[in-house]
């Protein structure tokens, strides 16, 4: 017995030992002395260890070239946002460009060439030996057909492409899933140009469109964001108004939910809606409509609204008061796009599109053609199609695929055709689906590691300069293609000698100014077009609407997924993660079914439906919602990946899969398709969606006002009711209000202090989620996966709350989004409760969260009636941990300013409490006080439509206090008495009394 | 090579005021034949901050640039040591004299940094001060702070959390760095004790 040794005194020991040990090294106080300090060799010039640098370049997560400085502390690039000098975004990002850092800190990237070994895998190969092998091809393959095919590439690296192609005897092709074929051929038909226009929402007094998601995934979303927002938002401080949005199409996209009025026709009849609109406001003279129109009249008159209701199913009346209301706004523009005009009469439909804005003068004012929008250039789906067929005949020797992954939109013809093609070499820096097919594999560096430019439209050029030193043993493009060529220097001489030859004088000076702002930003002048004669010949089909061809007795509509796209995004777990906006479903696919057709089916949220058309079928859960027309399924891309990383592979079902490859009349492809569809009788238990969730609290949180009410308003005015204190609470509540009282006369909270607020306008906020992805960026937020979200366990201190707005026959006809965070409240239900004073109030009116206190009784969230505080059920940063969130180097973007959580602690929105200390302290180091619009929070720094604004509801001159004073304004759940500092102003409607077909 | 001589101006204004007091009243670094004794980590490279900061009063700023701007004071990099040490061979200070033993050891440790810097091959130093994860330091608040406050110039501030480290042959820490030794110092100056200044 005496030789045991009891835990008590083992500890003594250990006691005894360690601090032993500690006065050998450090006197025994704080931390043991393991860390490192490893110095730079050469200080950067332009870097100060704990102040950040920004850099600007051009993202290319699209086609659009917006501007972005990317932020990078010690060598890392830590966050990225708009640029402020880009014309096109205006100092504003997507999500999809707020997550690009995901891709250059990408775990699943390729980190150096392999080819595949004669057993069929692949295997490292050093970059010398790569590069012998395409030289070696590339010789074999003369004459026998080599092709280079890339995404949209206007750039000079595209034009170095074309310049070896030319070289060697082969040629190049480009490619985007989502081409905009319709809309040229369209354009075409009308105009006589194939080119495409930019479009001024800012200035119109009324949108219209015809299933073009200008608002997610068409053209140039961010900037068409910002303009609409501009035009859309009501603002009482110029003599109130705001213009109306229309949607038409089969189902609310994005972009549709934020509409006014929801007109949802047949599917593949919206040409005959806007040719009938275009009839009414001629013949009724509505508009001053140009002279050369006249010779449409006998079209038109062929398609009045009584010729054309039955057929799109919207009843006259609605017909004309939308031609109306469209012509004598003054300033109508229609814009034509997105699925549900791809299909087989898609040109006809944009070209009557067109015309509508034709007899209305919007063409030339608000749809300004000129600028070309580069991705017009890219070719068409027919052309793909051909070189599909040319692949399988044994016609092509040698492919070079670059920035596409044709493998996962095409799967079936061109992943067979890719089989036929003797050697096959990517420059894909993930393992997609092409690239997994390829013999050889030559990693690119990411855009953010690299030189180059793009032309996003006429008169546009963003420069593209390297913000970090290369992640991985990768090499730029366009160094490797200037060596299989045969010349000296890097992709960067080739570049400044092609800028050289633009801008010869001073061009030191012109390149160190360009590389500053970001590019070239100017403004391409406007060119006149005029009807083309072919304008009115529609095909006596156009008339119908369309059968779809193939069999099946459903509409299938597959449309690109908001933050995933074509599927380029899911490899990055801010966009898996990020709830679609409308569906609020992550990490996987869905089916949107009507309720009528689920309730004819038998059919819950969650069961699978198996979709077969004649090219595929695929499965996917069901999601049942008001939000789709009754006799139409949609489905979105973006998932279904065999390859493609860990948070893309094998990861629910590829959309894709269900169409054809065959080109459409006009050469684009069709994106309706005919299928049956199945119960397969599985069940998915949750969908991983936060709809529903406790958290979402549905309890109509959000305010609208019809127009002409808001138009009513006078300063002072408090149109909402709240529910006031009861009277036997009334004593309490007043005796609370005076203990707060005297306690803010205590210690650091005498004084003058700010109090920090933010006002969300909801008639600007359209729900497109790039502030959720902005937050996770800059607040080291873990992303928890699809079973964590399945369970609520999501952690997204910034959350869009979708609430569906109907009008008073209950027809759904837009939602409402809510941006839904901490509320920073006066009178926190969450901090009297805590019972370590983890969660407590700051002078500055924040409720501080110390992490570091917190010992997670959870009190906190159970007491929030706002329930935005996210707790950590796991070691989210744990190095190979169950959850880990930032598997290295994905680590590396974490930001340096705010502390990573660990397991047990609760964390919520901070308002950016980083920032406001860095505004502070950059403000004191200068001798001033913090100004208005010093402090940024990085919700309102992404935000496309300015709908968030931050500051001090302390300072009577702040934007933040005048908006806080708006009649418009509310707060959430007023009647608990918790005196949030958020003010919401309420979303204004344009339309009191909307009738729906 | 370039040899980087020119001081950034807070680290000039810190050399003028100090170089008022006369040669003869200069502190001598002490000449060590044992190591064994220094408290503080022992480094990769026997760097003397008595030598440097001390007996050659080379402000602190010099080095640790970005200090008084940033929240960083900055490690500094080998092109720094380098700048001088190209010239400066060590082994000849005031107190060492000829080829003895303990001149030719310092010799041995500028050979070392040339040697780092010959091979490209930073050394990778012990942290002496190490702050918990969750805590914010802004260095410069605290620069621009206390010197205001104690009516100092910049260079003199850093002795108050890092002590006479310009005494100190070999750096070790002499503050706990815990939150009551901070907040004891917020309370006498009567500066905030919020939280969330340090906390986020």
């Amino acid at each position: 017995m005496t030789d045991s040794i009891d835990r008590r005194r083992f500890l003594k020991v250990l006691g005894v030992t360690s601090a032993g040990a500690a006065a050998v090294s450090a006197c025994g106080i704080g931390p043991e002395p393991t860390e490192r300090l490893i110095p730079y060799l050469v200080q950067p010039e332009d870097q100060i260890p704990g102040t950040a640098t920004y850099y600007a370049t051009t993202c290319r997560e699209c086609a659009a070239g917006c501007g972005v400085r990317v932020r990078v502390r010690e060598g890392r690039a830590v966050k990225l946002e708009g640029n402020p000098d880009s014309p096109i975004n205006r100092g504003r990002l997507c999500a999809r460009g707020q997550a690009a850092l995901q891709g250059l800190y990408n775990p699943d990237r390729i980190a150096h060439p392999m080819v595949r070994n004669a057993s069929g895998k692949f295997e490292d190969i050093d970059w010398d030996g790569a590069l012998q092998r395409v030289t070696a091809k590339v010789r074999e393959a003369q004459g026998k057909g080599i092709v280079f095919l890339t995404g949209a590439e206007q750039s000079t690296f595209g034009d170095l492409v074309d310049e070896w192609m030319k070289q060697v005897g082969g040629r190049r092709m480009s490619y985007e899933a989502f081409g905009f074929e319709a809309l040229r051929a369209g354009n075409r038909m009308a105009f006589g140009t194939a080119t495409l226009p930019t479009y001024d929402f800012a200035n119109a007094k009324y949108v219209l469109s015809f299933g073009a998601d200008f608002l997610d995934t068409w053209l140039s979303p961010v900037e068409f964001q910002n303009g609409f927002s501009r035009a859309h938002a009501f603002d009482a401080g110029r003599p109130a108004s705001m213009a109306k949005f229309t949607y038409v199409g089969p189902r609310l996209s994005l972009t549709g939910m934020n509409a006014d009025e929801w007109i949802a026709p047949k599917p593949g009849s919206e040409g005959l809606l806007a040719l009938a609109m275009a009839q009414v406001i001629m013949s009724q003279h509505l508009a001053r409509v140009p002279a050369d129109a006249s010779k449409l009249v006998s079209v038109l008159a062929a398609h009045t609204p009584r010729a054309v209701a039955q057929v799109i199913g919207i009843d006259e009346a609605t017909i004309a008061r939308l031609a109306r209301e469209f012509a004598r706004s003054g300033g109508g523009l229609a814009v034509a796009g997105g699925m549900a005009t791809q299909a087989a009469n898609g040109a006809e439909i944009v070209a009557a599109v067109n015309i509508l804005n034709y007899v209305v003068g919007a063409v030339g004012t608000l749809v300004k053609f000129g600028a070309d929008l580069g991705v017009g250039a890219t070719n068409t789906f027919a052309d793909l199609a051909t070189l599909t067929s040319e692949m399988t005949n044994g016609r092509v020797a040698l492919l070079f695929v670059y920035g596409t992954n044709p493998a996962h939109s095409l799967p079936g013809a061109f992943q067979q055709a890719l089989g036929k093609v003797a050697f096959k070499v990517s420059f894909s820096s993930y393992m997609d689906e092409t690239a997994a097919a390829c013999d050889l594999i030559l990693p690119d560096h990411h855009p953010l590691e690299q030189w180059g430019d793009s032309r996003p439209r006429a008169g546009v050029i963003g420069l593209q300069q390297p913000v970090v030193q290369p992640v991985f043993g990768t090499q730029p493009t366009g160094d490797v293609i200037l060596k299989l060529s045969g010349r000296t220097g890097t992709f960067q001489d080739y570049l400044q000698a092609k800028w050289r030859a633009r801008h010869g004088a001073n061009f030191d000076q012109y390149w160190m100014d360009s590389l500053a702002k970001g590019g070239v930003y100017g403004e391409a002048p406007t060119r006149p077009v005029r009807l083309a004669t072919t304008a009115g010949n529609f095909s006596t089909t156009f008339a119908e609407v369309p059968s779809w061809g193939g069999d099946g007795d459903q509409t299938v509509v597959v449309f690109p997924h908001p933050a995933l796209h074509d599927g380029r995004g899911a490899n990055k777990p801010w966009l898996q993660e990020l709830p679609d906006p409308v569906s609020k479903i992550a990490w996987h696919s869905w089916v949107e079914v009507h309720p009528d057709t689920a309730a004819k089916w038998g059919l819950a949220t969650g069961d699978f439906l198996l979709l077969q058309s004649k090219f595929g079928g695929q499965k996917f859960p069901a999601w049942i919602t008001p939000s789709v027309r009754p006799d139409v399924l949609a489905v979105p891309t973006g998932q279904g990946h065999s390859a493609y990383g860990r948070y893309a592979k094998d990861r629910s079902a590829n959309a894709f899969e269900l169409l054809g490859g065959q080109a459409t009349v006009y050469g684009g492809r069709s994106f309706i398709v005919r299928a049956t569809a199945s119960k397969t009788g599985e069940h998915q238990r949750r969908i991983a969606t936060i709809e529903g969730n406790a958290r979402d609290l549905g309890m109509g949180t959000t305010e609208v006002l019809p127009l002409a009410r808001a138009k009513a308003l006078h300063p002072g005015d408090h149109p909402f009711h709240f529910e006031e204190t009861p009277e036997y609470a009334k004593d309490a509540v007043e005796w609370w209000a005076e203990r707060q009282h005297e306690k803010a006369e205590l210690g650091n909270y005498k004084g003058e202090q700010p109090r920090w607020g933010l006002a969300i306008d909801l008639s600007k906020c359209t729900g497109c989620s790039a502030c959720v992805t902005a937050c996770y960026a800059e607040n080291n937020i873990a992303t928890v996966g699809e079973e964590l979200t399945e369970r609520r366990r999501e952690m997204a201190w910034l959350r869009l709350e979708r609430y569906w707005r109907v009008d008073e026959h209950d027809n759904l006809q837009g939602a409402v989004n809510q941006p839904m965070l901490c509320q920073q409240c006066g009178n926190a239900p969450c901090e009297p409760v805590c019972p370590v004073y983890a969660a407590y109030h700051t002078p500055d009116g924040l409720n501080g969260q110390v992490y570091n206190r917190c010992v997670g009784t959870r009190y906190c969230s159970n007491n929030c009636p706002y329930k935005v505080r996210y707790f950590n059920w796991y070691n989210y940063a744990e190095k190979d941990g169950k959850y880990e969130a930032f598997p290295e180097p994905l680590s590396m973007l974490l930001n340096p300013d705010v502390t990573v959580r660990e397991k047990g602690v609760m964390e919520k929105c901070t308002f950016c409490v980083q920032r406001i200390r860095g505004a502070q302290n950059q403000a004191r180091l200068e001798n001033r006080n913090v100004r208005d619009g010093d402090i940024v929070t990085a919700c309102q720094q992404t935000c496309p439509s300015d709908a968030i604004v931050f500051g001090d509801l302390n300072d009577r001159n702040s934007r933040v206090f005048e908006l806080a004073g708006n009649p418009r304004g509310y707060h959430v759940l007023a009647g608990l008495n918790t005196k949030p500092a958020i003010t919401y102003l309420a979303r204004v409607v344009a339309q009191d009394t909307p009738g729906n077909g | 090579m370039v040899l980087i001589l020119a001081l950034p101006p807070a680290a000039l204004s810190g050399q003028q005021a100090q170089s008022t007091s006369s040669p003869s009243s200069r502190y001598q670094a002490p000449v060590i034949s044992d190591t064994g004794d220094l408290k503080g980590p022992r480094q990769p490279i026997f760097f003397r901050h008595d030598v440097h900061a001390g007996e050659d009063q080379i402000p602190c700023m010099y080095c640790h640039y970005s200090a008084a701007v940033s929240s960083e004071p900055g490690i500094p990099s080998l092109q720094t040591c380098i700048g001088c040490h190209q010239v400066v061979g060590g082994g000849s200070r005031r107190g060492l004299k000829g080829d003895t033993t303990a001149a030719r050891a310092e010799r041995a440790q500028v050979q070392l940094l040339r040697n780092a810097w010959r091979e490209r091959q930073p050394p990778e130093w012990i942290r002496v001060h190490a702050l918990p994860g969750f805590v914010r330091f802004p260095h410069m608040r605290h620069i621009k702070g206390l010197s205001t406050r104690q009516g100092v110039e910049a260079n003199a501030t850093c002795a108050t959390c890092h002590g006479d480290v310009k005494h100190m042959t070999q750096v070790e820490q002499v503050s706990t760095l815990r939150m009551g030794w901070c907040v004891h110092c917020h309370m006498q100056n009567t500066v905030t004790r919020d939280c969330s200044v340090c906390h986020y």
